[in-house]
């Protein structure tokens, strides 16, 4: 089912800039810029994806099919996950290509090393327990809630960046490439992505929650 | 058992309430939905779908209630609301392709013999079809996965008359394989020709549920001058309305007697002079 689901969503649902947007774990190759914006990317073509769906009537086509509701939502978030996992995936291969290459340290933001995959993978996990729930109270209103979660996606990078300069562990061993502090990067990284799982499965639980309330004209 | 069972669906929005809809389909049986525009139809197959959450009542398909079963009974239901309006510049062929997965009981022959009854090209988008043809794409998903119950809305709409024929004798067809067919329509010559029965719905209530045949002939049409008429006569008298030559009724057929213009009625002059007599409530 949740292959049939996830073929639905790539097929027929997903708008090309989730692919394309992909492409922009390249940035990690600028020698100074932040980053965590990168992510933000992915979150675009995701509210893309679901603006797409609300003008092709994307979900009025999922409920004729054999499926519950839950599963429409289940379907979404497949997406989505395997979107910021393959863009955590494509950035972290990115970062070992610019290891390889004469480039100076990040003066703009996180230095592209395993603590700027767990920034992202956090950043994720506030956007979709903040974008998703509210879509699914309301399909018909897809801007108000992705501009919510940007509000909030930058005020988590504008913080991460203040994180940087304020606090020296996060300055001097999240924000490095010292292989001393491998272990803190590692630990960051870990924790990003336990954060992700539980900030995506309460989004989840929460979003079938409403969606199952919601009347489909 | 019966495909379908709906007791006491009611659904309440600020400006229509669905009330207290409740009927009950046989399997095999094709059941016309007749009403106007506004009646309640399509909100009550909708909420028999899924698409809207109804606020009392209870619904079974196939004796099973809905919750929890969804999947497992769209498997065996196939609805049609109007033409195909999702995906509009995708090919038809991708869109089949996603489609075709979720079925276990897909029938391609069924499907390749759809899309050459009804001139289908794989290759258009929704977006290139013409309001029919997107109708008929609608009608070749839901026949092609051997559904049980079809619910269908409105799908003769925009069809010409050649292809409303070809499928009324789709349904009729299906019918005398087994298959239940639940349709609404505003064309009532369609279901003159095909529906067993009929569903009647006026302002969000359900005013009839009956034989076709028998709930027509319960009444008969009276062309009448416009001159007083004895007491009893205009008592009888059901939905009265200006013609050109006077004024038309129904009467109720056992009061037929009194009305020397009294002639069988049509499924058109039912509706309509039922739904002049609702005004006045």
């Amino acid at each position: 089912m949740l292959k049939n689901l996830l073929r639905k969503e790539l097929c027929l649902a997903m708008h090309p800039t989730g692919a394309l947007m992909l492409a922009l774990s390249a940035m990690v190759l600028i020698p100074n810029y932040p980053y965590t914006v990168i992510f933000f990317y992915s979150t675009l073509s995701l509210f893309f994806t679901c603006l797409q769906g609300r003008e092709n009537n994307d979900v009025s086509y999922t409920l004729t099919l054999p499926v519950a509701r839950r599963d429409a939502v289940r379907g979404r978030f497949a997406l989505a996950a395997l979107i910021e996992l393959a863009q955590l995936a494509l950035t972290g291969a990115f970062c070992l290509v610019r290891r390889s290459l004469p480039l100076p340290a990040n003066a703009a933001g996180l230095e592209a090393n395993l603590s700027l995959l767990g920034a992202g993978f956090l950043l994720f996990g506030v956007f979709n327990l903040v974008f998703f729930p509210r879509y699914y109270r309301n399909i018909e209103k897809v801007g108000a809630p992705f501009a919510l979660a940007s509000v909030v996606f930058f005020v988590l990078v504008a913080a991460g960046e203040a994180l940087e300069h304020a606090v020296p562990f996060v300055r001097d061993r999240l924000d490095s490439l010292d292989p001393a502090y491998l272990p803190a990067r590692l630990a960051a990284l870990a924790a990003g992505l336990v954060l992700w799982l539980l900030l995506t499965a309460l989004a989840y639980r929460r979003s079938v929650k409403f969606f199952s309330r919601l009347d489909i004209a | 058992m019966n495909v379908l069972d709906v007791r006491g669906l009611r659904k309440v929005y600020p400006a229509f309430t669905l009330d207290g809809v409740s009927f009950s389909l046989e399997p095999g049986k094709i059941t016309g939905f007749i009403g106007r525009n506004g009646a309640g139809k399509t909100t009550t197959l909708r909420c028999l779908t899924g698409f809207v959450r109804p606020d009392a009542g209870e619904i079974a398909f196939f004796g099973l209630p809905p919750a929890g079963r969804e999947a497992e009974i769209r498997q065996k239901i196939g609805f049609v609301s109007g033409g195909v309006d999702f995906y509009p510049r995708k090919k038809l062929r991708a869109i089949t392709s996603v489609t075709r997965a979720f079925y276990s009981g897909w029938d391609e022959a069924a499907y390749a013999d759809c899309l050459r009854r009804f001139s289908l090209d794989e290759n258009k988008t929704p977006a290139q079809l013409s309001a029919g043809m997107r109708v008929k794409y609608a009608l070749a998903l839901a026949l092609s996965h051997r559904a049980e119950l079809l619910l269908l809305d409105e799908p003769t709409s925009g069809l010409d008359p050649v292809s409303r024929d070809d499928l009324l004798d789709v349904f009729l067809d299906l019918s005398a394989g087994g298959k239940t067919i639940l349709f609404s329509t505003h064309i009532t010559a369609d279901l003159d020709r095909c529906a067993d029965n009929i569903l009647y719905l006026r302002n969000g209530r359900l005013l009839a549920d009956a034989p076709l045949r028998a709930w027509v002939d319960g009444y008969r049409a009276v062309a009448l001058p416009d001159a007083p008429l004895e007491p009893a006569a205009e008592a009888a008298l059901i939905g009265k309305k200006r013609s050109k030559t006077g004024f038309s009724a129904l009467v109720p057929a056992e009061k037929a007697r009194l009305f020397a213009s009294a002639a069988p009625a049509s499924l058109d002059d039912v509706m309509i002079h039922l739904e002049k007599e609702g005004e006045g409530c």
